[in-house]
């Protein structure tokens, strides 16, 4: 008997991408089930051309499965519409175009049309996946009616600290992700601002690459003036880099109006950093009890979070114990049984 | 159930129990450290009004950084800014000593504000437009949900392509006529191919980019453009002659009678063969579907024939297309 072929499609790979990290660790899960698979992109990186299909020479192939890891309006996404076979839809969330429109509003154009593709992409398949409960009340609303909640697959940096301040060192405050609208880093620079009043050298620190040249450039003017010297903008990191941003930062504080699952709040909580947070979409479901959620993101507000938890020895202690607890019910080993699991089982509705 | 697995249920049933509590717990001490948290920052701002001001000065500086529509109220910003970013200084000492390099200076200072008050306006008007065309564009979906004409190329499938045969029957039709020929709505080229073999200059042209990829990657001469736009646009006597199929079983009564005319004008010496099914014999599904879209060869012969065309029904052994419509419109 013939293996089953599940042909897996994808905007875009890259390297320290975490949908590109995830389709790959899918890859190997449905090999390890047993069946043939491939992965096809619109855009990939030339480091990883000998993995990847360009997904325009799909046409004359044929598959019993097609998976879609949906991140965003693509082409890939309108060919994998024309196509007969059965479909599986992994979703990992499209950012509300209204915040790109003010600074990219051709990015907002495109998440746009990635909405209203995915409400087509929802009619077509026979079942979803989505790495949150959140993400997965949005591909329902989109029109699918089978959805299986299943975890995103990353591997968190294999860091441990102690729960205490690093001696000398000012107090560091850190968020990883894109400079990007919906992820609010004026937010954060406002409330690091207002925690200079009360403790003169703490400082911001940005971890990650940028989705709009003209947002970045309006953080840096912020920064320059409500606080100046105190955030760096660190880019995008190694891997050991961002390990070392997380061993060396004194709280985490995540303020996005916006995420679909939010890895780097896992990450930090494994690396033994507390977790202050705004209450806002996925963010309250990633984050459980285990961090300090506010319902109100004043500066004022959370600058009064970041001294307690900075100043307050229990209470970071607590943060740090639950965080790890609730960092390994993430753990990459449980994550990829979840999965392998959904995918089974997925693939056998299909055929 | 045996005593073991009584014995099992019981103790996940306390395990529960026992997480459930700790979740419990948890729960109420971060909603106690929220709350704490709130009480302490009101309290701070109740004893120290500065700290108000601070956060106002905060947000205004994120308002002048940031472009219009993304923070704050963009009533009068537009014009404030432009004011603030206006560097011109009235008195700046125009042909007056120390003479050009500050004339150089104010005209490098105009132009600076110039431009940045320009694309500020036209960022303005960019993103007033975009959340408009969306809102227009959500609307006219709601009315074609409520028309029930919404997006059916999910339900439908696509149309299929004639077959080889189909196509060697067109080619022959085709083959004595001089000029360049245009296949509408061509799909992979399966009509194309015969003629291009032929000898006979064509190409093809269709909406969808990725239907035309292996005819390209063939060699053949496909273009990802709308059928109908490509013929309203072609200058006249442009083509020798004109196939269409395809997107042509999708059209009302009007939009086919605009093909005939557009037909006469591109092609006005030339011959015109339409590849289409008879829309009577759709299955029930389909019939359903795409009601009211797409006309029976006899239709077409008749849109044809009105124009003073010399329209021959031609039959093929294709079961989904018995009959081609040749119209020569000499």
């Amino acid at each position: 008997m013939n293996a089953i072929r599940v042909h897996q499609f994808t905007a875009a790979i890259g390297p320290r991408d975490a949908v590109s990290h995830h389709t790959f660790e899918v890859d190997t899960l449905l090999r390890d089930l047993g069946y043939e698979t491939e992965i096809f992109a619109q855009h990939s990186h030339p480091d990883l051309r000998d993995r990847v299909h360009d997904y325009r020479l799909h046409a004359d192939l044929e598959a019993d499965v097609l998976l879609y890891q949906a991140s965003t309006g693509s082409r890939v996404g309108d060919y994998v519409l024309t196509r007969t076979e059965p479909l599986i839809v992994n979703y990992h969330n499209l950012t509300p175009a209204e915040m790109f429109d003010p600074w990219e509003p051709h990015v907002g154009a495109e998440l746009d049309a990635g909405r209203r593709q995915l409400g087509r992409l929802a009619r077509k398949a026979l079942r979803g996946l989505a790495d949150s409960h959140f993400n997965a009340a949005e591909l329902e609303a989109a029109g699918l009616g089978d959805v299986v909640v299943a975890p995103v697959l990353f591997d968190p940096p294999p860091l441990r600290r102690s729960a205490s301040i690093d001696v000398g060192e000012p107090p560091t405050v850190l968020f990883v992700g894109r400079l990007s609208p919906n992820k609010c880093q004026e937010d954060l620079i406002a409330a690091t601002a207002a925690l200079r009043e009360w403790i003169p050298d703490v400082r911001l620190k940005l971890v990650g690459g940028t989705s709009s040249h003209r947002y970045e450039t309006a953080l840096r003017e912020h920064a320059q003036r409500v606080c100046p010297g105190g955030v760096e903008f660190a880019g995008s990191v190694s891997e050991t880099q961002l390990a070392d941003s997380y061993a060396h930062a004194d709280v985490f504080l995540c303020l996005s109006e916006h995420e679909g699952f939010c890895v780097p709040v896992i990450e930090a909580m494994a690396a033994g950093t507390p977790v202050v947070a705004f209450a806002a979409a996925v963010l309250p479901e990633t984050i459980g009890n285990a961090g300090i959620l506010l319902e109100d993101k004043s500066p004022t507000n959370v600058a009064v979070a970041l001294e307690r938890v900075l100043t307050d020895r229990e209470l970071r202690a607590w943060l740090v114990e639950k965080g790890r607890a609730r960092a390994a019910t993430f753990s990459p080993e449980r994550n990829r049984a979840i999965m392998r699991e959904a995918l089974r089982a997925a693939v056998e509705v299909c055929v | 159930m045996s005593r073991a697995d009584q014995a099992e249920g019981i103790c996940l049933v306390a395990c529960q129990a026992v997480t459930n509590a700790n979740a419990d717990d948890s729960q109420a001490y971060v909603n106690q450290v929220r709350a704490e948290i709130e009480a302490e920052a009101e309290a701070r701002r109740r004893r120290d009004p500065e700290l108000q001001r601070r956060e106002r000065e905060i947000e205004r500086v994120w308002i002048e950084v940031a472009p219009p529509g993304a923070a704050g109220d963009q009533g009068e910003l537009l014009l404030d800014r432009a004011d603030r970013l206006a560097t011109i200084d009235v008195d700046v000492p125009l042909g007056a000593k120390p003479g050009i390099r500050q004339l150089k200076g104010a005209i490098r200072k105009v132009a600076y504000w110039y431009l940045r008050y320009v694309s500020d306006q036209v960022n303005a008007l960019n993103n007033v437009l975009t959340r408009l065309l969306r809102r227009f564009d959500e609307r006219l979906s709601v009315l074609e949900d409520a028309a029930g004409i919404a997006d059916g190329g999910g339900l439908l499938d696509p149309i299929p392509e004639p077959d080889g045969a189909v196509a060697e029957l067109v080619a022959s039709i085709l083959g004595a006529q001089t000029g360049r020929t245009v296949v509408l709505g061509c799909g992979s080229g399966v009509l194309v191919r015969p003629l291009h073999d032929a000898g006979i200059a064509v190409h093809g042209v269709d909406v969808d980019a990725l239907v035309i990829l292996p005819g390209v990657r063939d060699g053949l001469d496909l273009r990802a453009v709308d059928p109908g736009a490509h013929l309203a646009e072609a200058r006249p006597g442009e083509f020798g002659s004109i196939v269409a199929a395809g997107f042509v079983e999708d059209l009302g009564p009007a939009s086919a009678q605009r093909i005939v005319e557009q037909s006469l004008v591109a092609a006005s010496n030339g011959t015109v063969v339409i590849v289409t099914g008879d829309p009577a014999e759709r299955g029930i599904v389909e019939r359903e579907l795409r009601a009211g879209r797409g006309l029976s060869p006899a239709t077409w012969a008749y849109l044809f024939e009105r124009t003073g065309a010399a329209v021959e029904l031609v039959g093929t052994p294709d079961p989904r297309f018995r009959t081609l419509v040749v119209a020569r419109l000499s």
